[in-house]
């Protein structure tokens, strides 16, 4: 792979000269206009209030220009030869449309809102900035191509903000029938970003030295920057929702010996030492902390439900597939149903469900329909991971067995089976922790009301019976509607202010719902994930 | 190859006898007892599935039978036994999405005979709900549009697509071709987790923060907008697109890779004229999955959208966000019956088909890409 390639190779040694440090400092700039921006754009940096003594809107503006002036006289410095650098004749086309695109943007805005054009002025005064910006772009030498149009962008930018063109109370009514405003609180961040963005691009090339280099050097600041964003947003997003929501989870919070509900396991009964009230209780009445016991309750027999349904049925799918039948029309139907199957909507299949499975299981929401819905959901899954790990135990193995002279069958399973476990263990586990936090299909199959109160904790063991009539067994904790968590998280939001007579906090609620259904998906995940490293560490040691 | 291809009769004559005969070698090999035990397990599950979609209460016994010959088979001929089962089970998946297809369709069909329209004095069914945006369930004239869903649902896809087709493309890159192994050791996962995240987690975020930010922004009246649906929307279709993409990606011959950089060229021009070209059917198949993902999401765009089914004014007014094919279906199954409950299961079905055909689509791609680097190595 990557790593097995040269990665560099210092064949002319060059030492730091100033046009480098400037062109690394303007990169740095740029890094930081971006965080500011983000940061202005989520509230944490207020338009209107001041940074190091400077009013921010000047600020932003005034630092854009010193980018855009930087940028240009890194082109100029290297087409006047100050600077040595090795530019293509050409910045090319892609280059050129990245910098038509936002001219284009400033050149429609400028002509039908400033100018009073009308969206037909509008159109035409945006194809010809555009235009202007791609020739500028595509027909000098790379370094004043690739400089001068996205440096004039920025400097533009940079000087209606910093003259108060464009200030915090700015805004730009669109005048439209349902009406919408463009205003300052929107634009000036995000011109801002997007234009620190090009900045840095075109100081990057600068960097590099223009040419392929200075290419390679560009890109590689955008794409290592998208994938520095995409780890961070995960981070924050994780990390916003446990703030929110730690606080509704503990109220009510103890620990100590005695202090906990009582459990019986297995005929023994024990005290548990912590109480978390959240967790451990439904909503009642008398209740002194509303929990959401049941839907977590549901939510784990729910699971179960679907492993039982989906892996017997993914596995057995899956051991067909690959060691009997021959490659041909028959598993290519089958690979095309179980990639559909895949990418079906989850909100069609809880349709399917309720015109399926409803009528036929007692003619209400239930919880077994809700169980199979969410097994064939997760079908397709199971039989996708299970194939490829099953096609990739090396078919050494299975001559080997062969050569022993056992049957097929043997072969499968006590070579196969075994090898592929793996890799079938964590698809399960992945596919699980997926459909655990599907609302859409027990939408429409499963779930009841907002609150289930703690005498509705489902009891699936506990309820099977026998009676004299068919079907003969009967299981009514199966054919009750009850709760899950992902369904109960769509209540609450959707129950508005209504929700304040049962419950003391409201939001702190929603939050810990949140919350709890983030642990238990995530949990499934995060076994998923080792399990995987587990299993891979144990191959390449042995 | 030099013959000539013989006839697409002969073939299906050759195809059918070809399993009559492995059918009668099958049989001619296997002992008398085991074909009976096989056979009642057939009969059995067959009877099993005919009683449970007729709602029979005495479905049970067939599969009771069932599974008494199955435990039979098991003891005494566990081979045949086994590969009777999991041939059933096979069929259980095409037999699945069989069942879909007729049950949202039989299920659609009342509400389509309601809005049919004339063109030229023919009766077309269905054709109302496509040429007038008038969704009106209570007052009369009762009408079921289905255009100002597919409005939202465009303008969402469309959003979702610009967000998540750049960055995923670029995320991929970096992961398959760029990242240290240490560095993707963490990615990766990451990845993998964000797709984790449930949808209604990401729409309550969305519902709390993001519309109520977006609403004070744009000085729109009330909350929801297709650009923040669609945005949301879009970061939820990025793990999608990145993984399938990297798997495309990764599927390059590294010789040719090296080949390229043997030339003197940088890892980037490596990656923009050999990696990506060779992998174009591969990551467009991976960016139309990623659309097949964000056309299907519905907890998201239920709980950040307005409820509203209408078109916004003008069309490309995305700062309102009224209703899109899958949030109908979650907001109105509740209080739907009758031929409203029937309209819901025409918007299923319009997603369903456009999301089968995006993925069979994007299958035929991956396939003829493998094809042909398969044939190059």
């Amino acid at each position: 792979m990557a790593d097995a390639r040269i990665r560099s190779s210092q064949l002319v040694n060059e030492t730091t000269t100033e046009a480098d440090a400037v062109a690394a400092l303007t990169i740095g700039v740029s890094a930081a206009l971006f965080a500011l921006a983000v940061a202005a754009m989520f509230d944490q940096v207020s338009l209107t209030g001041t940074i190091a003594g400077a009013q921010t809107v000047t600020l932003l503006g005034g630092l854009l220009t010193l980018l855009g002036l930087t940028v240009i006289a890194l082109g100029a410095g290297s087409r006047l030869g100050y600077v040595e650098s090795t530019p293509d004749p050409s910045a090319g086309l892609v280059a050129g449309v990245g910098a038509a695109f936002p001219w284009a943007l400033l050149g429609g805005s400028v002509a039908s809102g400033v100018l009073g054009l009308g969206t037909g002025g509008g159109l035409v005064g945006a194809v010809v900035v555009g235009g202007v910006a791609l020739v500028a772009t595509v027909i000098p030498r790379e370094d004043v191509g690739s400089t001068v149009p996205l440096g004039g962008l920025l400097l533009i930018t940079g000087l209606v903000f910093a003259t108060g063109v464009i200030g915090p109370g700015w805004v730009w009514e669109l005048g439209w029938e349902q009406t919408a405003a463009i205003s300052a609180q929107f634009l000036i961040p995000v011109a801002t970003l997007s234009t620190a963005l090009y900045g840095g691009w075109a100081a990057a090339k600068a960097y590099g030295g223009f040419g392929a280099r200075g290419r390679h050097m560009g890109a590689y600041v955008l794409v290592y920057l998208n994938a520095i964003s995409i780890v961070a947003f995960l981070f924050i997003l994780v990390a916003f929702v446990v703030i929110q929501g730690v606080p509704g989870l503990l109220t009510g919070f103890e620990i100590g010996i005695g202090a906990g509900p009582e459990i019986s396991l297995l005929g023994v009964s024990v005290t548990l030492p912590v109480s978390i009230p959240f967790v451990m209780n439904g909503v009642a009445l008398l209740n002194e902390f509303q929990g959401v016991l049941p839907a977590i309750v549901g939510t784990f027999w729910l699971v179960i439900g679907a492993v039982l349904l989906a892996v017997p049925l993914g596995v057995g799918a899956a051991v067909f597939l690959t060691e009997y039948a021959e490659r041909g029309r028959f598993t290519q139907v089958v690979e095309v149903a179980t990639n559909g199957l895949w990418s079906t909507p989850s909100i069609v299949f809880g349709l399917f469900g309720f015109a399926f499975l409803i009528p036929r299981f007692g003619n209400g929401k239930s919880l077994l329909s809700g169980m199979i819905t969410l097994g064939f959901m997760l079908l397709p899954l199971v039989v996708i991971t299970s194939r490829e790990s099953m096609l990739s135990v090396p078919d050494e193995y299975r001559d080997a067995s062969a050569a022993l002279g056992v049957s097929k069958w043997q072969t499968i399973r006590s070579v196969v089976l075994p090898a592929a476990l793996p890799g079938v263990v964590t698809g399960v586990i992945l596919g699980v922790g997926r459909i655990a936090g599907e609302t859409a299909p027990i939408l429409l199959t499963m779930a009841g009301g907002t609150f289930v109160p703690d005498t509705q904790t489902v009891d699936v063991i506990g309820s099977f019976q026998f009676i004299s009539t068919p079907p003969f067994v009967a299981n009514p904790a199966l054919l009750e509607a009850t709760s899950a968590l992902p369904y109960q998280l769509f209540a609450l939001i959707t129950a508005g202010v209504g929700l304040g007579s049962n419950v003391s906090d409201p939001n702190g609620f929603r939050w810990a719902t949140a919350l709890v259904l983030l642990i238990v998906v995530l949990s499934f995940y995060a076994i998923g994930i080792v399990t995987r490293y587990y299993f891979r560490r144990r191959l390449q040691h042995t | 190859m030099a013959q000539v291809n013989p006839s697409r009769g002969d073939r299906l004559v050759d195809a059918v006898g070809e399993r009559v005969r492995r059918a009668r070698g099958f049989v001619d090999d296997t002992e008398p007892a085991a074909l009976v035990v096989v056979a009642i397990m057939t009969v059995s599950i067959v009877a099993a599935l005919v009683g449970f979609l007729a709602v029979s209460d005495w479905t049970i016994v067939p599969f009771a039978v069932f599974l008494l010959s199955a435990a039979v088979g098991w003891v005494r001929y566990q081979a045949e036994t086994a590969f009777t089962i999991a041939l059933m089970m096979t069929v259980s998946t095409i037999l699945i999405l069989g069942l879909i297809i007729v049950f949202i369709f039989r299920e659609s069909i009342p509400v389509v005979q309601y809005e049919s329209a004339k063109v030229f004095g023919v009766s077309v069914p269905g054709l109302r709900m496509f040429v007038q945006p008038n969704w009106d369930a209570v007052s009369p004239p009762i009408r079921y549009s289905m255009v100002p869903m597919i409005h939202g649902t465009v303008m969402v896809t469309l959003i979702a697509s610009a967000v998540a087709a750049p960055l995923g493309v670029s995320a991929a890159l970096f992961l398959s071709e760029i990242a240290p192994a240490t560095v993707r050791e963490v990615v990766k996962p990451g990845v993998e987790i964000l797709a984790g995240i449930p949808s209604i987690v990401y729409g309550f975020i969305g519902f709390t923060v993001l519309s109520p930010w977006a609403s004070d922004q744009f000085q729109v009246t009330g909350q929801g907008s297709y650009l923040f649906v669609g945005i949301v929307v879009g970061l939820m279709a990025l793990p999608t697109v990145v993984s399938v993409a990297e798997d495309a990606l990764s599927s390059v011959p590294e010789a040719m890779k090296s080949g390229s950089l043997a030339m003197g060229t940088t890892d980037w021009q490596t990656m923009t004229s050999i990696t990506l070209p060779a992998a174009f059917s591969g990551v467009s198949a991976a960016v139309l999955l990623g659309v097949g993902r964000a056309i299907g999401e519905t907890m998201a765009a239920t709980v950040m959208l307005r409820g509203v089914p209408r078109l916004t004014e003008p069309l490309v007014n995305v700062f309102y966000g009224q209703e899109t094919l899958t949030s109908i279906i979650a907001r109105n199954y509740g209080e739907a019956d009758g031929l409203q409950m029937d309209a819901l299961f025409v918007a299923g079905v319009i997603l369903f088909i456009t999301v089968l055909v995006i993925s069979v689509g994007a299958q035929y791609i991956e396939w003829r890409m493998y094809k042909r680097l398969g044939g190059e190595v």
